[in-house]
Formats: structure tokens, sequence, C-alpha cells
């Protein structure tokens, strides 16, 4: 994993990042942006990048006399999880070989590498500024040019009927609430202090949504499973399963300081086969 | 995170409404079960004009003061433009219209002038009238205001799910990222804060362009916005914003061609009933008074 090993990353990819891509320049001084002052650079999603431990965003434009501008957002998130975590918020579009993990929607790519994440957004979409846009993540994840690791709960994954596009990894309990709500208050005890990852499975027609954490110590996690029940799955019968009111299934287990949650299946057996996959893999 | 807790939970909403939950907001129709806003129907009139961009696609502004007076006076069962702002206003009023600046989509100008124009109409003194976003909190004419218009664009929203007249009101607080916890359910609250309760006279959801789908950290993409060309006019928000929220919803579903829930879950649209009783969310409970252009309304 990379670590917050340079508070000047940032500064330092900034120097190298291209002033003119094909036929568009940058406009005016970049701007840079820290936790507490990216809510006045972007609306409502700021929160996101927060939840991430965001270091600091830098934001250049590209202009160009008869297309639209191209907007750079570089995030440095300090670590590669932070990262990677960032990028799996939204993994909508089609992949795309750049960075370590990339995705394009129309007008949209972002990509991860290292402690970075990039947004490159173009205002309207055509031909010309779709190819510059690519251009310009080819350059920018060129010049990033120390790789990062995955978080390595994503090894615990069972593999067999995982929906790829749906990996989230994450550590704030807001962060999960967005994908899954699942109650106000942060039953689980989510925080930087644990690893979560989130995940559908789909096998047979039938589908499962996966929570995995992996907490600290054993005490920590039998502490949060204990409120999680309490106040969540208080109708847990002796093998971890419960009924809930849409006809669907929850259960959970744990293993030493790994918690897995299925958190809604079709059916109290496919819950039952994901749950021990997780445990067959440990 | 102490023993107590009081807070809900994804099963509560289920026992509230069956599987509706994971359903997004599509006519909360969860609600039915919950304790009303309001006891009575709201009134909801949603106005559309097919001619109110003009060749080149530029706001025509004759056509929106049109939508706009035949709106408001059908709302307020009155005969005339000023005889229905009276109903609003008095000219002793010091009134803000919170309007909303977001670049990719913000209240048109058009529109703020012509509330004005109607607010001078019904006798209240031009210099008792002041039009803004995120100064509010600094700005003289809001700090000392009798009555509030709120007027802004409906879109999709990246923390709360949709940008809604009730969100419209987090400028003014001091701390917006305060409320932004679990997809901004308490935006109601500031709703009841005692320099803002009771004062909103009229809500108008622009609904001329809407955003159904954002992508990016800035969540635009003109892509997803579409000319609906309407207006949703209410004295209550919620139902206002749970019209629209349908709207939206519906207009997803048509382009993704599937079930495509709102994300996250505009919760503070049903919290704004559920929980501070600010109106009504449930169709059942709106009175919706559609007006005007009918193909594609969705709803």
């Amino acid at each position: 994993m990379i670590e917050a090993a340079r508070a000047d990353a940032l500064r330092e990819l900034q120097r190298d990042l291209p002033s003119k891509i094909m036929d568009w320049s940058a406009e005016g001084p970049d701007r840079i942006f820290d936790s507490n002052t990216l809510f006045e650079y972007i609306d409502g999603g700021a929160e996101v990048y927060r939840a991430y431990n965001l270091r600091q965003c830098l934001s250049r434009r590209y202009v160009t006399a008869d297309g639209p501008a191209i907007i750079l957002d570089v995030f440095d998130m300090g670590t590669s999880k932070d990262a990677f975590g960032v990028f799996t918020h939204d993994m909508n579009g089609a992949v795309v070989r750049l960075g370590q993990d990339a995705r394009f929607q129309p007008g949209w790519l972002s990509f991860w590498k290292g402690r970075f994440f990039v947004s490159i957004y173009t205002e309207e979409e055509t031909h010309e500024s779709r190819n510059a846009v690519m251009a310009l993540g080819n350059g920018v994840a060129s010049l990033i040019k120390q790789r990062g690791s995955r978080p390595a709960i994503l090894s615990k994954l069972p593999t067999r009927g995982l929906c790829s596009d749906t990996v989230r990894y994450l550590h704030h309990p807001v962060v999960l609430n967005y994908h899954y709500y699942l109650a106000d208050k942060n039953l689980l005890g989510i925080s930087n202090d644990t690893d979560v990852v989130l995940a559908d499975y789909r096998e047979d027609g039938e589908v499962a949504r996966l929570l995995l954490i992996a907490y600290p110590d054993v005490k920590t996690a039998h502490e949060a499973l204990e409120r999680f029940l309490k106040y969540y799955l208080p109708d847990v019968d002796h093998n971890g399963f419960a009924p809930l009111e849409n006809g669907k299934w929850a259960g959970y287990r744990t293993y030493k300081a790994l918690a897995a949650v299925v958190l809604e299946a079709d059916s109290r057996g496919f819950a039952d086969q994901v749950l021990n996959r997780v445990f067959e893999k440990k | 995170m102490g023993e107590k807790t009081t807070g809900m939970t994804r099963r509560d909403f289920l026992r509230m409404g069956s599987a509706a939950m994971a359903g997004g907001c599509m006519g909360l129709p969860f609600l039915g079960d919950a304790v009303a806003g309001t006891a009575e129907k709201s009134r909801v009139v949603l106005i559309r004009d097919e001619d109110v961009f003009g060749f080149l696609g530029s706001l025509d502004q004759d056509v929106l003061e049109k939508m706009l007076d035949q709106g408001v006076m059908r709302l307020m069962r009155a005969d005339t433009p000023a005889q229905a702002w009276r109903q609003l206003v008095k000219p002793g009023d010091v009134v803000g219209i919170k309007s909303n600046v977001w670049g990719p989509l913000c209240t048109p100008p058009g529109l703020e002038e012509a509330i004005v124009g109607r607010l001078v109409t019904a006798g209240v003194d031009p210099k008792n009238i002041a039009v803004d976003d995120r100064g509010v909190r600094d700005d003289p004419v809001f700090q000392k205001a009798t009555a509030l218009i709120n007027v802004r664009p409906m879109r999709t929203h990246h923390w709360s799910g949709l940008g809604t007249l009730l969100k419209n009101y987090i400028m003014f607080v001091p701390a917006p990222w305060k409320y932004h916890g679990n997809a901004c359910e308490r935006l109601g609250a500031i709703w009841k804060a005692p320099h803002l309760n009771g004062k909103t006279r009229l809500n108008i959801l622009v609904m001329l362009t809407p955003l159904f789908h954002g992508i990016g950290p800035h969540h635009y993409s003109q892509k997803h916005t579409w000319p609906y060309r309407g207006l949703i006019i209410s004295r209550d928000p919620v139902a206002a914003d749970a019209t629209g929220a349908r709207i939206i919803q519906a207009k997803r579903n048509q382009y993704f061609e599937k079930e495509m829930p709102i994300s996250p879950r505009p919760l503070h649209i049903e919290t704004a009933d559920t929980r501070y009783g600010l109106g009504n969310s449930h169709p059942d409970r709106i009175q919706l008074i559609r007006m005007g252009w009918k193909e594609d309304a969705l709803i």
C-alpha cells in the first residue's frame, strides 16, 4: 500500500500535467482544494471524497475555440486503497484499459492509479472531445509512476457468482448507506479502522448482497455484531439467518475479526451458500 | 456509539411499506401507512407549454410568464395574477426569493424577474424584495424577511438523491455539510428553524430541463437532461418535490429501459412528511392539477 509518504505528491504531478491536449489549452490557473474547501467546488459529491480521506484535489480546465471545455480533476487520496475505494463509488460505464482500473461513460472518464483518483469530464461529448479526454487520461496516467495495491479484503470475496462491477470498497458508514441504506446509526461500527467491501452475487437466477467487514480485532468485531444483531436482526435463528419483511433473507457469520453479512438474498439457501464460500476461502 | 439507538433502519422502512423500500421514491408508496404531514390534500399544479423554448432553444420569456401566471392563478383559485399574488403576500411583507445558482442548471433569471414583477404588482415595495442563493445569510432583505418564495430546478443530486425545493434551504444554515448525513434526510429540520418556520408562501419547482441522471464528481451531463417544459407550483414543498420525484423516476425508467431507482433514495422528501410534518409526499394525498401540454407528461 502506498502511504502518504509525500505531502507534495499532487504538486509534483501538477508540474508535469500537459498545458495542451490536441486543440485544447489549459485555461487560467489550476485550483487546489482540500477536504474542507472541496464543498466550494463540488456541490454535494464532496462528501464522498471526504469519506475516503481526500488530501487534495487539483482542478484544471481545458478550453478550445470550437468545442466544449474539458475538466480535469485529480484527487490525491493519500493511499491507493482510498483511491481504489473512491473509484468503486461509481463503476458504471465501459471498461477502459487505463491506469489501474478505468471506466468511460459518455462525457466522463474516471480511473485510479497509485494514490490518485482521476476524473476527466467534458461538458459535451463530441468525437473530438472524446478523443481529447482519452488522450488526456492516458497522459495523466503515464505521469503517475507508482502503482498501488488494491485493499486486501478484496481477496476474501468469493469469486463464484461475483458481479464484479458491484464491488465497493469503503470504510465510512455514509458510503455504505449510499449504496445500501442500512440504518441511521452506524450499527456495524464501520470506521477508518475497518475495511469493508460490498458486492452482489448472482447465480442460477438468484441474487444476494454480501458485506464483508475486517475489524481491527476480535473484541471490536464481537461488539459490533452484537449491536447489529440487537437492533437489526433480533429475529435471527440459531444458524444466523432471518427473513426480511420484503420476502428476502439476511444472515451473518464471523471468523475471528472478519464478519460476513448477507444483507439481502433471494433465498435462505443462497445466503447460506454465499456465506459458506467466504469462509471456505479463509 | 452508545447502546441506545433510536434511529430508523432499512427494516423499519420495510415494515412500513413492504417491498417498495428498495425501489426508490417512485410514488413513495410506503408512506401510505406513515403519519401524514398534513390532513388535507395538497394542491399541486403541473403546468407545461410546448412552446416555452424558442426556435433555437432559448427560453421564451412571454411563454414562461404565462405559465407562471396561469399556474399560480389556478393554484390560488384567482381570476388574475395580481389577485393570486395578493393572497400570497401583503404589501408590508419583506420577501426573499430563494433561487438556485448551480452553474449547469440554475433558476432561470427570467423566472426570477417575473416573480419580482408579480410581487411588486401585489404591492410589495421593490426595496423589500431580494433574490439570492448562496448569500441569503448575509442578505439584509433575507435577514428581515417575513415571506419567502422558493424557486429552483429539479435535478438528481449525488448526495441527497434529488436537488429539491426542500434542499434549496440548506444555504440558510451556516454549516450545510452537517445535513449531508444519510442522504440529507434531516433537511426538513432546516425548515423548522425559527427564522424560516412558516414563512414560505410559494414553491416553484422548475421542470423546464430537469437532470434525471448525473455522472462524475460534478454530477452533471447535458445528455441526461430533457425538455420537459414544465413548472410544478404548490404551497406544499413536500408535495411539489414528491411530484417532481415521480417524473424524474419515470424518466429514468424510460431512458434506461429498466427500473432505475433514484440513487441515493431521496429520504429527505419522506422525512419532511413523516418526521417534520412539512407536507404530503404520498400521491394519494396530493391533488395534482394538470395544465397545458400533455404529451410525454410521464405521470
